[in-house]
């Protein structure tokens, strides 16, 4: 130990400029195979959950950006009409989130609601930590069954009901809770794979055809804009659009399977490439500049190691006392990483962000501390590169020549 | 009783265009407490000789058995320890740290010895300092020291951890005659006290022959 201190701090930080690089260069490097991995990670988890759309038959709906909305025109006997050629011609997956509501909850968040049809929550496969799975047949003037996200379990646990007056239905109804999410539920973007919601303060309601018949039109409207058409053809499609058309005056954009899949692979699966690659080189390019600075270091000090080595420094030690220095950058920098990414997922909970409040271990999720696991990986390949390249270069020198350089 | 036996047919010195071969089948025996010089035309191999002999340098053909033992089996650490604790090198006045003071110069040997040893040998500090004279350069850095003083220093690191064999290249080169001889003296009284065997390089003919032996190094002719 006293060996360490007195090589790191008379010799290797001698040249503060040179150790302070150092830091900051690793530092870079673990920042951005953190960013790198964790945006991989978790467009692969958004792909995951929205591969089930990769499928013949598969019709997703998409306001066309360009469309004119006038919600004067939009009525409720309009959107209905729309919900009743829905129900008569199609097997539709049903979404929509965004609906909050405020009920007594431990951590004082607002809750949002999400409302899911029941072909939606068979293609999402949702698993639960307690209770049963949605009942979708259930009468509007009885207790709904919903599913609760863990952050409401303490207040609201299995078999509690939960009284609320709702928004979409214009009046109060009792929740009953059948089942309790697992830690961290989430739900994923179609658009952008790497972005999602998670759902620990979302309760998620089944609704029916009841159900959306009686909702407003917010309800209604909302549903449309990511509504899910399974086992269809392109002229029945054709023909959805021109009652959406007709009856809300919106043009809808329904993306087939074909453009889905063709979507992902050009905008997602080439991301992850270009963010993969881009990462790579970016580390290379870390770890020679490095690489450089340390065989700077190295020759700036070369005397200094060489009379040391004189007086009974030993190749195996020095080579300890490097990967033991590295070893304790490497740690701060993950130490630096891990209390920014904590305090960041830990802002949310402080902002009362519902949707993005998540549970952890010391407050990081499972993809944090993969993409902290490879960072550690990382740094031990990079590590072993610059160490052994300095002492390559320190015993290419005889330590005879180092001590009268 | 025998404490250096090296046997050199070749050290091979090698660049990229040339090669230069030196200390051509060269015997040399040492016995415990002899005094030694290594005189010779510039280039003709005695520093490196005696950086072979302090283990300095492993790379030449021939047979080297130091203390009874060949060393060509030794670790790097085996070498390292027996640098640290049996030979003792007394160089130029400018193998010095420069960033750390002449204290910190002195005990550095004392960093790498067993704790056993570095006990002992603290206690010897305040002698070995109060012998050689360099009680008031302790807390100064190498930079803010004379060449004699600094000599003096670089000798009291060499000696502090009581070697069995002191190794001097050119030790008193750059130095005045005072000390010129105030170092060759500590030297022979270190060979007197301890019987430590003493092995110098020197082009300076006078100190040459104040040693038990002298050994003229000659370019293969």
């Amino acid at each position: 130990m006293k060996i360490f201190k007195f090589i790191i701090s008379k010799i290797f930080l001698r040249k503060a400029i040179l150790g302070i690089s150092m830091i900051l260069l690793l530092c870079m490097a673990n920042y951005t195979t953190f960013t790198a991995t964790r945006s991989i990670l978790s467009t692969y988890q958004g792909y995951q959950e929205t591969k089930y759309i990769n499928q013949n038959g598969v019709y997703i709906a998409n306001l066309d950006p360009d469309s004119y909305i006038d919600m004067d025109v939009i009525t409720k006997d309009r959107t209905q009409v729309v919900y009743e050629y829905l129900n008569n011609n199609f097997n539709y997956a049903f979404y929509t989130d965004g609906f909050v509501v405020t009920i007594p909850n431990i951590d004082n968040m607002e809750i949002s609601l999400s409302y899911i049809n029941e072909e939606y929550y068979k293609l999402n496969q949702f698993e639960l930590s307690q209770g049963e799975n949605l009942d979708f047949d259930y009468q509007l003037d009885n207790e709904i069954p919903v599913l609760i996200g863990k952050g409401l379990s303490k207040t609201y646990p299995v078999g509690s009901t939960i009284e609320i007056e709702e928004s979409v239905l214009g009046r109060p109804i009792t929740l009953k809770v059948q089942g309790v999410l697992k830690q961290n539920a989430y739900h994923s973007n179609y658009y952008a794979l790497n972005s999602k919601t998670y759902y620990n303060f979302s309760i998620l309601v089944p609704v029916n055809e009841e159900f959306i018949n009686n909702a407003n039109i917010d309800l209604q409207l909302n549903g449309l804009m990511d509504l899910t058409i399974l086992d269809t053809t392109n002229e029945k499609i054709i023909n959805l659009s021109e009652i959406l058309k007709e009856n809300l005056g919106l043009e809808f954009n329904f993306f087939s399977q074909k453009e889905n899949y063709d979507y992902f692979n050009e905008y997602y699966i080439h991301s992850l490439k270009i963010i993969a690659i881009t990462t790579l080189i970016l580390l290379i390019v870390i770890t020679c500049i490095s690489i450089w600075n340390a065989l700077v270091s190295i020759r700036l000090m070369l005397k200094d190691f060489t009379i040391n080595f004189l007086v009974g420094l030993s190749y195996s030690k020095l080579r300890k006392i490097f990967y033991s220095y590295f070893g304790i950058l490497s740690c701060i920098n993950l130490t630096v990483i891990f209390i920014f990414t904590a305090f960041n997922r830990y802002g949310c909970w402080l902002r009362k962000d519902a949707s993005f409040a998540t549970y952890g271990l010391f407050g990081l999720i499972g993809i944090d501390w993969l993409a902290l696991f490879v960072v550690i990986l990382s740094d031990i390949i990079i590590g072993i590169v610059i160490i052994e390249n300095m002492l390559r270069k320190i015993k290419k020198v005889p330590i005879s020549l180092g001590v009268l350089q | 009783m025998k404490i250096i036996d090296l046997k050199i047919k070749e050290k091979v010195y090698k660049n990229k265009k040339t090669q230069l071969s030196i200390l051509n089948n060269l015997n040399l025996e040492v016995n415990v407490g002899e005094k030694i010089a290594i005189v010779g035309e510039s280039g003709v191999g005695k520093s490196s000789l005696l950086n072979i002999i302090g283990l300095l340098d492993r790379d030449y053909d021939g047979e080297y058995t130091l203390f009874g033992l060949p060393t060509i089996n030794l670790h790097t650490s085996e070498l390292a320890k027996w640098r640290n604790e049996k030979i003792g090198f007394v160089l130029q006045e400018s193998a010095l740290i420069n960033s750390l003071t002449i204290e910190d110069n002195i005990k550095l040997p004392l960093l790498y010895a067993d704790s056993r040893k570095k006990e002992f040998n603290s206690k010897d500090f305040e002698s070995i300092i109060n012998a050689i004279d360099i009680q008031h350069i302790l807390k100064k850095k190498p930079l803010e020291c004379s060449g004699g003083e600094k000599a003096r220093a670089v000798f009291a690191r060499g000696i502090i951890m009581k070697p069995q064999i002191i190794l001097a290249d050119e030790p008193t080169a750059s130095l005045d005659i005072e000390n010129r001889k105030r170092i060759i003296n500590l030297l022979f009284k270190m060979n007197k006290e301890f019987n430590t065997t003493i092995i110098t390089v020197t082009h300076d003919l006078e100190i040459a022959n104040r040693h038990d032996r002298v050994i003229h190094l000659e370019r293969r002719k």
